[in-house]
């Protein structure tokens, strides 16, 4: 977490310093993502040296049996087939999509019936297809199975 | 009397058949998705809120009334069944709340719980109406030094009440206050941190954040624990609830304490409604302490009818400061300010007087929202437990799913979806290591009225800081930021002294 915060405070101080303020008068438009990314820098500092002086033992009621703390393999199918729907929706199409993201959530989460959850990722993709596409109106991309892209 | 005239226009715009079903649509899935352990109601604002742009703004605003106090209300229904609390304003409920459903009084817990919720929730409400235009003429004398002065308040104040770890509240609020410098500068037009991306020029739209952050953050933390925590939820029995006339004798004063606890609350920015609900409990165990048998630890009603009431009572206050100064208390406070912006409209005392039809059906949608809930939330209890057994990787498969909707809904880009999971990301990092995510998005909405503000005094002063701190208003909000710094230092010292709760 100190890495994001600083590798943001730097990319917001490096981006002021490359800024062309224009003619713009004293607080400009640098002013305050200078302050906010000096700010950002300084605590992720104090933040980084918490951590080296004290790591927080997390107390996992699994420990031992797995060897991080976190389940990456799970993160690894919800990220995944997040990022899959956010590319491949304009081809696939909205229910396509839809229902990829889902069963990989679920599979991610362990569901353990893959072909069942193909059938309930379609049922409730084409359901939101209807209710919010079809009846609300909103603009979603229909793709192969519409046959227009 | 002008005030009554304007809300029973507002009734009048509220009570249309179609605004009725809004109402009541809304407060179904409030409660359905506060319901759901380890959802609270910022996550069903959060999800709802793209959804709601298919309408027109006052059908939306009624819908979202009707899902915020509806997600506060599931909240703490499954606070007192499961021990499962939404989010933090509802743990204070969890201590004696589920003490009682263990004890087998679930029904009376549960009423004793929604009455204190529309008690706290309809007082405010009826303050909310009356003291909103003497606050729209207060805050009528703000400059943009006392804007900078509230905007600051809100920063210090939420950063380092919401954490224990001050640094960690700080860093959250940095990386709000961060992403809202993207895009075109408001003051001068330059274009900023954008990376010659034309998709940021508009700069990181805060729903998309609030979204990431509040929901697909959750998803993705719940994911990566899921299948190492074996906790089994059990669904207990529960009836419809009746109180009996002393139970019902014993609770009142404590609805009354909490409400008046919970009301100034609404109106300072220092995180939301679990401060007061805290502070509630508190003072029902120390006045329990006194008499002749003690009853807190066993499931005391008092102990549950406080935090309830005072938790709806900052909820329906927040709604007010809200509207009539545009000042966001807590994270779903902020994502309903971002809706209002999302169609055009600026809270704060120009509200009132632009679109005064929306903001008193808006109010009337309060207290139509209130009884619609003690209906839905008295009988159907049993009903509400029921949702538990939708499994649970169906149930995060659809939450991700709405995401995705809800982002497209209002972008249409598949940019803004590679975005949505980034910021996720650093959500889910932000839990994952117990940072607060409240100061987030407390600085994504503050900060652009911060910066301007700020800017806008240095420019007319030429650049002299002593214009920050000259006038009245802007002394007493620093005095009162002082107050309550200290407070919290204070809180923290006595923490590690005593440990009680």
């Amino acid at each position: 977490m100190p890495a994001i915060v600083g590798a943001f405070s730097l990319f917001l101080l490096v981006g002021s310093a490359l800024l062309d303020p224009g003619e713009a008068e004293f607080p400009g438009p640098r002013f305050v993502p200078v302050i906010v990314g000096g700010t950002g820098l300084v605590l992720a500092v104090l933040l980084a040296v918490g951590v080296l002086r004290s790591p927080e033992p997390v107390d996992d009621p699994t420990a031992g049996t797995y060897r991080t703390y976190s389940d990456f393999a799970a993160l690894a199918w919800v990220t995944g087939g997040f990022l899959a729907f956010a590319l491949l929706l304009p081809y696939l199409g909205w229910i396509l999509a839809g229902a990829l993201v889902f069963w990989c959530t679920a599979h991610g989460f362990g569901s353990r019936r893959p072909l069942f959850d193909v059938l309930v990722a379609l049922f409730l993709s084409s359901l939101i297809y209807l209710v919010f596409g079809t009846a609300l109106g909103l603009n979603l991309p229909s793709g192969i199975l519409g046959g227009g892209f | 009397m002008e005030t009554l005239d304007l809300l029973m226009q507002g009734f009048a715009g509220a009570l249309t058949p179609m605004n009725l079903m809004w109402v009541v649509i809304g407060c179904l899935l409030g409660t359905a998705v506060g319901v759901l352990p380890g959802l609270g109601s910022s996550m069903a604002v959060a999800l709802l809120l793209p959804m709601t742009f298919a309408l027109d703004p006052t059908a939306a605003f009624i819908l979202f009334a009707g899902v915020y106090f509806g997600g506060l209300f599931g909240d703490s229904t499954m606070a007192i069944l499961l021990n499962t609390p939404g989010q933090a304003s509802a743990i204070a409920s969890t201590f004696e709340g589920h003490r009682m459903a263990n004890a087998g009084r679930a029904p009376q817990a549960l009423a004793t719980a929604a009455i204190g919720a529309f008690i706290g929730g309809m007082i405010s409400s009826v303050l909310v109406v009356f003291v909103s235009p003497s606050l729209v003429e207060f805050s009528s004398m703000f400059g943009p030094e006392e804007f900078f002065a509230l905007a600051m308040f809100a920063f210090i104040a939420t950063a380092s009440v919401v954490s224990d770890n001050v640094l960690k509240g700080l860093a959250s609020l940095v990386l709000g206050l961060g992403i809202t410098v993207v895009g075109v500068d408001s003051v001068s037009g330059v274009e900023r941190f954008t990376l010659g991306l034309p998709e940021l020029f508009e700069g990181i739209s805060l729903v998309t954040v609030t979204v990431a952050v509040l929901a697909l953050g959750e998803v993705l933390y719940i994911a990566s624990r899921v299948r190492r925590d074996r906790e089994d939820l059990q669904v207990r029995k529960a009836g419809r609830g009746f109180l009996s006339r002393q139970e019902f004798l014993e609770a009142a004063p404590a609805w009354g304490r909490g409400t008046v606890i919970g009301l100034p609350f609404g109106v300072i920015p220092a995180g939301g409604a679990e401060i007061p609900t805290f502070i509630s409990y508190d003072v029902e165990r120390r006045l329990d302490r006194r008499r002749k048998k003690p009853k807190f630890g066993t499931g005391a009603i008092r102990g549950l009818a406080a935090p309830e009431a005072a938790g709806n009572a900052t909820t329906g206050m927040a709604m007010g400061a809200l509207l009539a100064l545009g000042l966001p208390i807590s994270a779903t406070a902020a994502i309903m300010l971002a809706a209002l912006q999302q169609y055009g409209l600026q809270p704060g005392p120009l509200l009132f007087e632009q679109s005064a039809d929306l903001v008193w059906a808006l109010l009337a949608s309060f207290f139509i929202a209130m009884v619609v809930l003690l209906a839905i939330n008295l009988p159907f209890a049993q009903l509400w437990s029921k949702l538990l057994l939708i499994p649970k990787h169906y149930l995060y498969g659809g939450i991700t799913l709405f995401c995705g909707l809800g982002i497209y809904a209002t972008a249409a880009s598949v940019f803004d979806l590679v975005l949505l999971l980034i910021i996720g990301i650093i959500g889910f990092v932000m839990r994952r290591y117990d940072y607060p995510l409240a100061p987030l998005m407390i600085g994504m909405v503050l900060g652009p009225l911060a910066e301007t503000s700020l800017r806008d005094a240095l420019l007319a002063s030429v650049g002299d800081p002593v214009t920050l701190v000259t006038g009245w208003i802007t002394w007493v909000i620093y005095a009162l930021l002082l107050l309550v710094v200290g407070a919290s230092a204070w809180g923290a010292l006595r923490k590690r002294t005593q440990r009680d709760v």
